[in-house]
């Protein structure tokens, strides 16, 4: 944790961000603001906003009003891959890895060097989860062969052999195992000591209090609360809002 | 060179290994040597079949590897033809002219095909649409060409000619060697061989492989980090131009060119060579565009009116037996039995 708190330096924020899709608010006045280094995780009921967040963050939605910063560039005008480039990688909610083609083939694909400094530490994260995920040996095998914990996992590796900054996961552990959960947890942590500023979208409350620095809890487009996962889990109105007591 | 080779002999198209390029070779030597045993006339005939392979790789590369079917690619085929006709006609007598009238063929395709690509790509249309825009391209110029008739259509001293198209296109020199016949057959062999080569080069390479990934998921790679449009765009004028080639060799081949070499009927030829043999393999498409254009071009001479009828039924059997072609199916059922 000292190593986070040294870094003290907003990575990515957004202000005053709103979307729409007709009438439903995907996303209302979202201020939110991570961390170099930080472990954020982002929870909320389905059809919070959680998913729009990161569509909206990489490019894939225009907001309708409002401002995204990455490490201080306003990038709410660039296309998808300017901003992919300033050192972004998503893991799409449904696996997108690249069905067909070879894990080799994915990830060399995927081995784009966005992020032009500090190389050296991003080809150590992508090796740890090369060697960690069992990937290596697997090289000649279609992605489709693989199980879906497997090919979640092809899916982070191929981000991490884009080199990014920070990494968005939306749904990581969807699918899998409690033993793979926590597996991916733990990996995910080490990953993150090395100074990887990771955003994870997640469901799985144990994984969530496992790996958070701190939660954000979104409920019909807006931040609903922020705070350590002792907060959140002790809050009564986010209990409310998941249980629909409102 | 050694990773040249590599990526040669890369695993993005069927056919690798020492025992294939045995084949190959023992295959190859035997077109170099063909001429040898026939007449100039047949050497020529034989030649239409390869010079429309160059066209068949350029479909190949924009439908099977990048994922886009074009359904006009004739159209950069007979403006490389026109704008040759148009460049080499007025130099008539001047030496450089056959060869600067390639250039301007292939500059005139990559204009073209880089103004179309921009509006088509960068407008995020989507991809079903591409197939009918670059249909309805070409007929417009079919169409354009055809009203070109009289003595008011024509560029310095070369006439467009109308329904009729233009005439009296010179034969391809280098110097004063002219290339008709035997020397026409090798030269339209060794073009074929060097983009063969070069594009196994390219899809084994990075690019490449970037262009196999836009084809499997266009929004994963772009989330990436990739300019997908832009990829899109350069891999569409690469095979706009080697639709170019075809219509530049066509040209010197037969010293014509007609508005009916853009029409419907054209159009779908290229598209019937990939399916057939197999789209996304540039070995089964030079299979597939000789064999085909041998098929129709015997037919045809010997009077028989039912060769697109039976070319089209090759087809359907194709897309309802051989889905991925059948050059590649058959290849990949051998490489099961070894």
């Amino acid at each position: 944790m000292s190593m986070l708190t040294d870094s003290n330096q907003i990575i990515i924020s957004t202000h005053n961000l709103n979307k729409k899709f007709g009438g439903i608010v995907a996303a209302k006045d979202v201020n939110l603001s991570v961390n170099t280094g930080e472990f954020r995780c982002l929870i909320g009921p389905n059809g919070a906003g959680k998913s729009t967040l990161f569509s909206l963050l990489c490019g894939i939605e225009r907001a309708d009003s409002g401002e995204i910063r990455i490490l201080n560039k306003e990038v709410t005008k660039l296309k998808p891959f300017q901003r992919i480039k300033l050192g972004l990688g998503l893991k799409f909610q449904t696996n997108r890895a690249f069905q067909s083609l070879s894990i080799k083939d994915n990830l060399s694909i995927s081995n784009n060097k966005i992020q032009v400094m500090d190389n050296e530490i991003a080809e150590e994260r992508y090796q740890l989860a090369l060697s960690e995920f069992k990937l290596k040996s697997e090289g000649a095998k279609l992605a489709r062969e693989l199980p879906h914990n497997m090919l979640q996992w092809l899916e982070i590796t191929m981000i991490l052999a884009s080199f990014p900054k920070i990494v968005l996961l939306d749904e990581p552990t969807a699918g899998m195992s409690v033993e793979e959960t926590l597996f991916t947890g733990s990996v995910l942590k080490r990953l993150n000591a090395t100074g990887l500023t990771i955003i994870v979208v997640e469901h799985d409350m144990q994984f969530v209090k496992d790996v958070a620095n701190k939660i954000t809890v979104f409920h019909e487009g807006e931040i609903f609360y922020e705070g350590t996962a002792e907060e959140v889990s002790n809050s009564e109105e986010v209990k409310n809002i998941y249980l629909g007591r409102d | 060179m050694k990773h040249l080779l590599n990526l040669i002999d890369g695993d993005k198209d069927i056919g690798r290994g020492n025992k294939f390029w045995a084949g190959f070779f023992l295959v190859l030597i035997c077109f170099f040597l063909y001429p040898t045993f026939v007449s100039s006339f047949r050497a020529s005939n034989t030649a239409f079949y390869l010079l429309n392979i160059p066209m068949g790789f350029g479909l190949c590369l924009i439908w099977g590897y990048c994922g886009i079917l074009s359904f006009g690619h004739v159209a950069y085929y007979g403006l490389a033809g026109y704008a040759y006709g148009i460049i080499a006609g007025n130099l008539l007598g001047n030496s450089w002219g056959p060869i600067l009238g390639v250039l301007g063929g292939l500059v005139v395709c990559t204009i073209i095909s880089g103004i179309f690509g921009y509006f088509v790509f960068y407008s995020r249309i989507q991809k079903w649409i591409i197939p009918i825009l670059t249909l309805v391209f070409t007929l417009l110029l079919e169409t354009f060409f055809v009203q070109t008739s009289g003595y008011q259509w024509r560029v310095g001293r070369v006439l467009l000619g109308g329904f009729n198209g233009m005439t009296n296109i010179p034969f391809f020199q280098i110097g004063t060697f002219e290339f008709e016949g035997y020397s026409f057959y090798y030269y339209c062999l060794v073009i074929v061989l060097v983009l063969f080569f070069g594009l196994r080069i390219l899809v084994n390479s990075k690019f490449g492989q970037i262009v196999i990934g836009i084809r499997e998921d266009e929004l994963r790679t772009e989330m990436l980090g990739y300019d997908i449009r832009f990829l899109q765009c350069v891999t569409f004028i690469i095979s706009a131009n080697l639709a170019g080639i075809s219509g530049l060799l066509y040209v010197q081949w037969g010293n014509y060119i007609t508005p009916s070499q853009m029409g419907i009927l054209q159009a779908a030829l290229p598209v019937i060579w990939c399916a057939v043999g197999g789209r996304n393999s540039f070995i089964a498409v030079i299979f597939a565009t000789i064999v085909l254009n041998w098929l129709s071009f015997t037919l045809s001479s010997q009077g028989n009116q039912y060769a697109l009828v039976i070319i089209g039924t090759l087809l359907v059997i194709t897309m309802v037996f051989f889905p991925r072609g059948i050059v590649v199916m058959i290849f990949e059922k051998m490489q099961k039995i070894r």
